[in-house]
């Protein structure tokens, strides 16, 4: 990509398109960065020469944002998931194997051959597939470092074959007898539903079995993807899990008899007609058939309450007459016909609203403060910048409730008199990006936002602003800035945004969920939704339960249940042979809950007493393998690296916590560490002037309180759950029967081939990758500490 | 118009003020690095931190608007704490020396590089000055000194150290030869009295600096003549008995009156001694176990029981110093000791509080890797560099030239820096945190203004200055987090970053980060005097 002339008509144009104000600046750098693969530095002098952008303001912002690149960037680029369902189960590992396996040196990112650059990303969302690798926008699941040299070689081969064909319209045969319902979520598609969904139109469309298909928004059975519901002509419904593209022709065509079967004998797959009608065939469908009456569904499902995720699984996220059918936009029409914004405000506060951003602050108390603040001008904005690793909620109510956030968006905007409201949402989340535009774009054909809303004279303007990259831009007054143009860096509060938003004026923001939960409440009441839930956390919360435990996914549950019922009523408990050991909370701002206190309620008090909070809704679940001071080091790492660095006690003192950290886990801690790292802890949370920083020593301090044993058994130089790679070896026993397999499997050959003698490794040539004793048979691979 | 206390004491101040105006008008001095009237505070450097005692949160006072009924803890040991540990995070990520490494090395913690610089600007009677604010005996330690300061010298690592100690000898020599030797001005008479017992160099030193503090002095010797073992230890070729004569001269000169062939034998002479003396210094050098129980005072291994941080004895008003409780140390520390004692013995009589002379604070940079050692060679004077032969003396542009071989490790903000003076202030430990260092790097070396990063705490001043003026290129901050650096845009240098406020900038930078350069002062006759 490295030209002597540089083309710059491009962003010429591109300043057209998006202006020459200050806020451009994000869209402009975007933009630029797409065409060119990377931000060229003449591109950026032109764009001063064209805009009122200074190259301070240019140079500061580009460089804030980790998703710019100052340097060319490969052909492909191969995101490595880090966040924490990913962590912890070895994204490390992965990371590694593929810098191995793309020859990088360390301090490199991008192959001798220009051909992939390898990144890594906070949560990619799928957690429940961790870990997860992105190349380019094809997502792959349960990576592990063994399967890294044919990921990427089927990547290439993929690059080189011609694109397919591009994917018919979902619902294009509306009105049929059968449905069949699949899960297109960003979760689903990493799991492969995309070719699954692909295959089911081509099979439909070569056999003329009578069904349509639908296209369904998440129903939160992450760990069953790709996930098929079939709805016979009967009604009768089926579900079917795991299913890979060879399992659909057998599962549709055993279900959707085609008409004239006789008629279309000569067609290319009839040698195999009998087939599926043949016992054989139906072990294929029945070994991926659901039953719903079982525990795993209904162990999954049945302690739920949809109220953000109603109708998940059922509506195709885009369908506004659906939405519509299925009593959407009601809500704001009762707000808009019926309520007039004081009783809006009363609504929200009979329901006991709090918000799910992390903060759980009274909503009705912001929206009243936005009301009253002076000024014509105000904004409402939609904080979907979610970026806790191990949480992808919003994602999901964005991918499969579109609507249902816009309504939600729109009632808050009435209620405190905003002419426009804003989404924020991260890069990381294209598919939200793409559905909430074109959800938009629906609404409006229909006249239920902008000019006119449902007919009345109130005009709301709707848009959509996208991260780069800063998961610190979720902080409310960093994601000002960074809509204004500027770096992401919070400012001091107060002044609240309510009083001095968006451009000074008073501006709403609240988060996803939040804003979900809206319709429901004007439809059911306020006092409805206040009977959900304990004295002061009401309603209910989504968790993105992941972790060890059997079945992961995305649920909604009712406040005060316990994190107990969740891990193992919902969750299905540990993982065979292992046992529940804590649960991590609120992600990098939130805390470990022992196993001991798993009766611990979901409510947001409760769970500050126990040192988590409630926080965005990231749930991982750890078990005897999982080392705490790992967890609370990776954690540290996080926030550490997601610091806008403003701040000293934020700045420096979460590195110097994690220095610590890393002493420790890499057996070099000294007597006195876990004192500093205690008072450091205190000394960031107390200074520091962001949430951020605020919270940022919560995970250490948590652990530091129910498993200083474990620090202090890094301290002695021991790792008791065997993860940290400084403080482990691996030995092979002698149930070796020296079948090779480690050996040839092994990425550094640190263990020598010694067909049919017990085998040893080299363990100053071993990377600590795991990978012996994943494939070893006969559990022969112990890891000592 | 909201009312709040600070510390108890109640302020009305306008709608809108902050806590830091608010303790303004009280005269309460909160420290502040990053605000700068005028501009939106950055809230960066959170040293300014106060605690709201109703909501227990501790905020930056600078940005924190007053709202009425507030109340404001200041001056608490937790908040000092928080300000303690911002100044000592600040300091964990901070490059630079506040006080050179010979400034440690050398017992007498004299402040060589600046009597380098006056030999390198020929200025030889303020080098004499600035040698006896903390040598009294400069041309004799130049003979007799094994010369600590040399192999501290940063230099000593590139090629050879700066030959400090015949330079200092140079200027004391030249002081003595010129009829009129330097004599500091003496503070006017405290009316207190001290006695010094032994007159050898911790007991001449002594009541050199206690002279120049204005106190009486008398200096008692079981000898008939002051030097002590620096008539007995050195040869007379290393030490000519004229030069010891003259600077012996000198100290006496001050107006101090001596006792000699006076024995303080036993606990008795030691009581009178101290009923007629406001205090006492015990300096008669190494001494028998029996000689301090037959005055009564407790020995240890060595010598006698002092408190090294204050030189007192168990005794009040007895102090001691030198070899009595070292028993064998070089004769510069000796004179240092006589200074310090001298300082803490002016702290008891004045009445103050007796806390010895003080660890001087100093960020410290300690070892260079090879290419900072370029960097501070890069801003040296003069490379090249000559020694006069045995025997024979430097001239005055030989020794300018070997003078204008030191590197300057010192800090030039020294003194002025906020850093520097909050850090003494809240007593910052600039070790406490330990962690990976920045490399020492000087941009635009070639430049006006020369900017160091790892003097930088990110204040964004400069940013917001150059903003603010609408400085064409202006400055701005590069990356996040941790790696967050001060950087001219498009790789421009900082001269064009700077076209208007480059003063501006420099004034207000709360450190030695941005400065303007100080070009050597060389002269152009004293560049390779040697060749
Ligand atoms: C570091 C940090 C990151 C945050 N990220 C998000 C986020 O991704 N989404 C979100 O809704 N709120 C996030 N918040 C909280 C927001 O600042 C704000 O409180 C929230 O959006 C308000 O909406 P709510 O009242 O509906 O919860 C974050 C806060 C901090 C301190
Ligand atoms: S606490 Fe951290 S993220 Fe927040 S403003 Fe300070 S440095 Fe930035
Ligand atoms: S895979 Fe297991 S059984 Fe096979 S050689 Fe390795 S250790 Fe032995
Ligand atoms: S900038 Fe201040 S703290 Fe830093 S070395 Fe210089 S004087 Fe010391
Ligand atoms: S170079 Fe100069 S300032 Fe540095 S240590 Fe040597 S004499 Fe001191
Ligand atoms: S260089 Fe600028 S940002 Fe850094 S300390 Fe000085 S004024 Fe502050
Ligand atoms: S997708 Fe990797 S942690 Fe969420
Ligand atoms: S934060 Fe207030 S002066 Fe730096």
């Amino acid at each position: 990509m490295i030209r002597s002339e540089l083309d710059l008509n491009y962003v010429d144009e591109i300043v057209v398109q998006c202006g020459t104000r200050r806020e451009a600046v994000v869209p402009i750098l975007q933009a630029i960065q797409r065409h060119y693969r990377y931000l060229p530095q003449p591109a950026l002098m032109r764009v001063c020469e064209l805009t009122e952008i200074t190259p301070a303001d240019i140079t500061g912002v580009s460089t804030f944002y980790t998703h710019f690149r100052h340097q060319p960037v490969g052909r492909h680029v191969i995101h490595v998931c880090e966040g924490t369902a990913c962590h912890v189960k070895g994204a490390e590992l992965v990371r590694d194997a593929v810098a191995l396996h793309l020859g990088l040196a360390p301090g490199q990112d991008t192959d001798a051959r220009g051909e992939f650059t390898l990144q890594s990303v906070a949560c990619l969302g799928c957690c429940t597939l961790a870990p997860v690798v992105q190349i380019d926008d094809v997502t792959y699941g349960r990576v592990s470092p063994r399967s890294v040299p044919q990921m990427v070689a089927e990547e290439r081969h993929a690059r080189s074959a011609p694109p397919a064909a591009a994917r018919p319209a979902p619902n294009s045969r509306p009105g049929e007898l059968g449905e069949i319902r699949i899960g297109l979520g960003s979760c689903c598609q990493a799991q492969g539903s995309g070719r699954v969904h692909d295959e089911i139109l081509a099979v439909l469309s070569e056999s003329g079995a009578p069904a349509a298909v639908k296209r369904v928004g998440c129903i939160g059975m992450c760990h069953q993807t790709p996930l098929v519901q079939l709805i016979t002509p009967a009604g009768e419904s089926r579900f079917f899990s795991h299913v890979r593209p060879e399992d659909v022709r057998s599962i549709v065509l055993r279900h959707f008899r085609p008409p004239g079967l006789v008629r279309r004998l000569g067609y290319r797959f009839a040698r195999w007609l009998d087939a599926f009608y043949s016992n054989e065939a139906d072990d294929a469908v029945e070994s991926h058939a659901l039953d719903v009456g079982g525990q795993a569904v209904c162990g999954f499902l049945g302690p739920q309450k949809h109220i953000a995720t109603e109708c998940c699984g059922d509506l195709d996220p885009l369908d506004l007459d659906e939405y519509l059918r299925h009593d959407g936009f009601a809500a704001l029409r009762r707000c808009l016909r019926e309520l007039d914004p004081p009783s809006i405000v009363d609504e929200v506060r009979r329901s006991g609203l709090r918000g799910r951003g992390g903060g759980g602050f009274p909503t009705y108390i912001k929206w009243q403060k936005a009301r009253a603040a002076a000024g014509d001008t105000k904004y409402v904005v939609c904080n979907g910048d979610e970026g806790d690793p191990g949480a992808f909620m919003d994602r999901m109510l964005l991918e499969s409730f579109p609507y249902r956030v816009i309504e939600g968006m729109a009632i808050a905007a009435l209620a405190i008199g905003a002419q426009e409201a804003i989404f924020y949402i991260r890069d990381e989340y294209p598919l939200a990006v793409a559905r909430i535009r074109e959800a938009l774009e629906r609404c409006e054909q229909h006249a239920l936002i902008g000019a006119g809303i449902l007919g009345s004279g109130l005009n709301v303007k709707f848009r959509v602003a996208e991260g780069a990259g800063a998961f610190i831009c979720g902080e409310e007054t960093a994601l000002i800035n960074s809509l204004e143009g500027r770096r992401g860096t919070p400012t001091l509060r107060p002044p609240y945004p309510v009083e001095t938003g968006l451009w000074d004026r008073p501006t709403l923001i609240n988060n996803v969920e939040t804003l979900a939960c809206l319709p429901w409440i004007f439809r059911h009441g306020g006092d409805q939704f206040a009977q959900l839930g304990t004295g002061a956390s009401k309603g209910t919360k989504v968790f993105a339960l992941a972790g060890k435990v059997v079945r992961g996914g995305l649920i909604e549950v009712a406040m005060g249940i316990t994190l107990r019922q969740i891990v193992y009523d919902i969750g299905g408990g540990a993982l065979p042979g292992r046992t529940f050991k804590a649960v991590q909370v609120g992600g990098p701002s939130g805390g470990c809950v022992p196993a001991s206190l798993a009766d611990t309620p979901v409510d947001y008090e409760a769970l500050v007493q126990v040192g988590a909070i409630m926080g965005s809704g990231g749930l991982v679940v750890l078990d005897n393998t999982d080392c705490m001071v790992d967890i609370a080091r990776y954690f540290l790492r996080f926030t550490q690296e997601q610091s806008c660095g403003k701040c000293t006690l934020c700045r420096i003192g979460t590195k110097r916590m994690l220095e610590i950290m890393d002493r420790i886990c890499t057996g070099q801690g000294r007597p006195g560490d876990l004192e500093q790292l205690e008072q450091l802890a205190h000394s960031v949370a107390a200074g520091s002037i962001c949430g951020l920083g605020k919270t940022a020593p919560n995970p250490v301090l948590s652990t530091l309180k129910y498993f200083r044993d474990e620090y202090e058994a890094h301290l002695q130089g021991k790792c008791p759950a065997g993860k940290c790679a400084a403080l482990i070896r691996y030995e092979i026993n002698q149930a070796c029967i020296g079948c090779t397999l480690c050996a040839q499997h092994c990425p550094v050959h640190a263990i020598p081939l010694t067909p049919y003698r017990r085998h040893a490794v080299n363990m100053d040539l071993c990377t600590r990758c795991d990978t012996c004793r994943q494939v070893c048979p006969m559990q022969a691979v112990d890891v000592v500490s | 118009m909201p009312t709040l206390t600070i510390d108890g004491q109640q302020v009305e101040v306008p709608a809108g003020a902050t806590v830091l105006e608010a303790a303004e008008k009280l005269g309460i001095e909160i420290p502040a690095l990053c605000f700068l009237q005028g501009y939106e505070p950055s809230t960066s450097c959170l040293v300014c931190v106060v605690r709201n005692r109703q909501t227990g949160q501790y905020v930056p006072a600078c940005a924190t608007r007053v709202v009425d009924g507030m109340e404001i803890d200041n001056a608490t040991e937790a908040v000092s704490a928080m300000r303690r540990t911002a100044l000592e995070l600040l300091l964990s990520d901070h490059v630079g020396d506040c006080l050179a490494p010979c400034f440690f090395a050398c017992p007498a913690h004299m402040d060589i590089p600046l009597m380098l610089r006056q030999i390198g600007e020929h200025n030889l009677r303020e080098a004499i000055a600035t040698i006896k604010q903390d040598i009294a005996l400069p041309a004799v330690l130049g003979r007799v000194c094994p010369k600590p300061c040399e192999k501290g010298c940063r230099r000593n690592a590139a090629d050879n150290p700066v030959a400090v100690c015949e330079l200092k000898r140079f200027v004391a020599d030249a002081d003595l030869a010129s009829g009129d030797p330097y004599q500091p001005a003496c503070q006017p008479d405290s009316g207190k009295r001290v006695a010094i017992v032994g007159a050898g160099p911790t007991g001449l030193a002594a009541a050199y600096y206690l002279r120049r503090l204005g106190h009486a002095c008398v200096l008692i010797d079981r000898q008939a003549q002051a030097g002590g073992r620096l008539r007995t230890e050195p040869t007379p070729e290393e030490l000519p008995a004229a030069v010891l004569e003259a600077e012996i001269a000198q100290i006496l000169r001050l107006g101090v009156e001596t006792r000699w062939n006076t024995a303080v034998a036993d606990q008795a002479d030691l009581d009178r001694l101290c009923d007629s003396f406001d205090a006492v210094l015990l300096a008669c050098g190494a001494v028998e176990p029996e000689q301090i129980a037959a005055w009564g005072l407790a020995a240890t291994r060595r010598g006698i029981e002092v408190d090294r941080n204050t030189y007192q004895t168990q005794r009040p008003g007895l102090f001691a110093a030198g070899n009595i409780f070292r028993r064998k140390a070089l004769v510069v520390r000796s004179t240092a000791d006589g200074k310090e004692a001298a300082q803490t013995m002016d702290q008891y009589v004045s009445g103050r509080a007796v806390r010895g002379p003080g660890r001087p604070f100093s960020s410290r940079i300690h070892r260079l890797t090879s290419d900072e050692m370029q960097e501070f060679l890069a801003g040296a004077g003069a490379a090249c560099h000559s020694t006069p032969a045995a025997g024979e003396t430097y001239s005055d542009a030989a020794a300018a030239e070997q003078s204008n071989r030191c590197l300057a490790c010192g800090c030039v903000a020294h003194g002025s820096c906020k850093l520097e003076r909050y850090a003494i202030l809240y007593q910052a430990d600039a070790t406490r945190y330990e962690g990976q260092r920045r490399p020492y790097e000087v941009i635009g070396r070639h430049a006006a203004v020369l900017f160091e990063p790892g003097k930088c705490i990110k204040c964004e001043l400069c940013v917001k200055i150059a903003a603010g003026a609408q400085e064409p290129l202006g400055l701005t901050f590069v990356g996040r987090g941790f790696d967050v650096k001060l950087r001219v845009p498009f790789g421009g240098d900082m001269d064009a970053a700077l076209s208007k406020v480059a003063a501006e900038c420099v004034a207000a930078c709360p450190t030695a980060a941005l400065q303007f350069a100080r070009h050597a002062t060389t002269h152009p006759e004293d560049r390779c005097a040697a060749d």
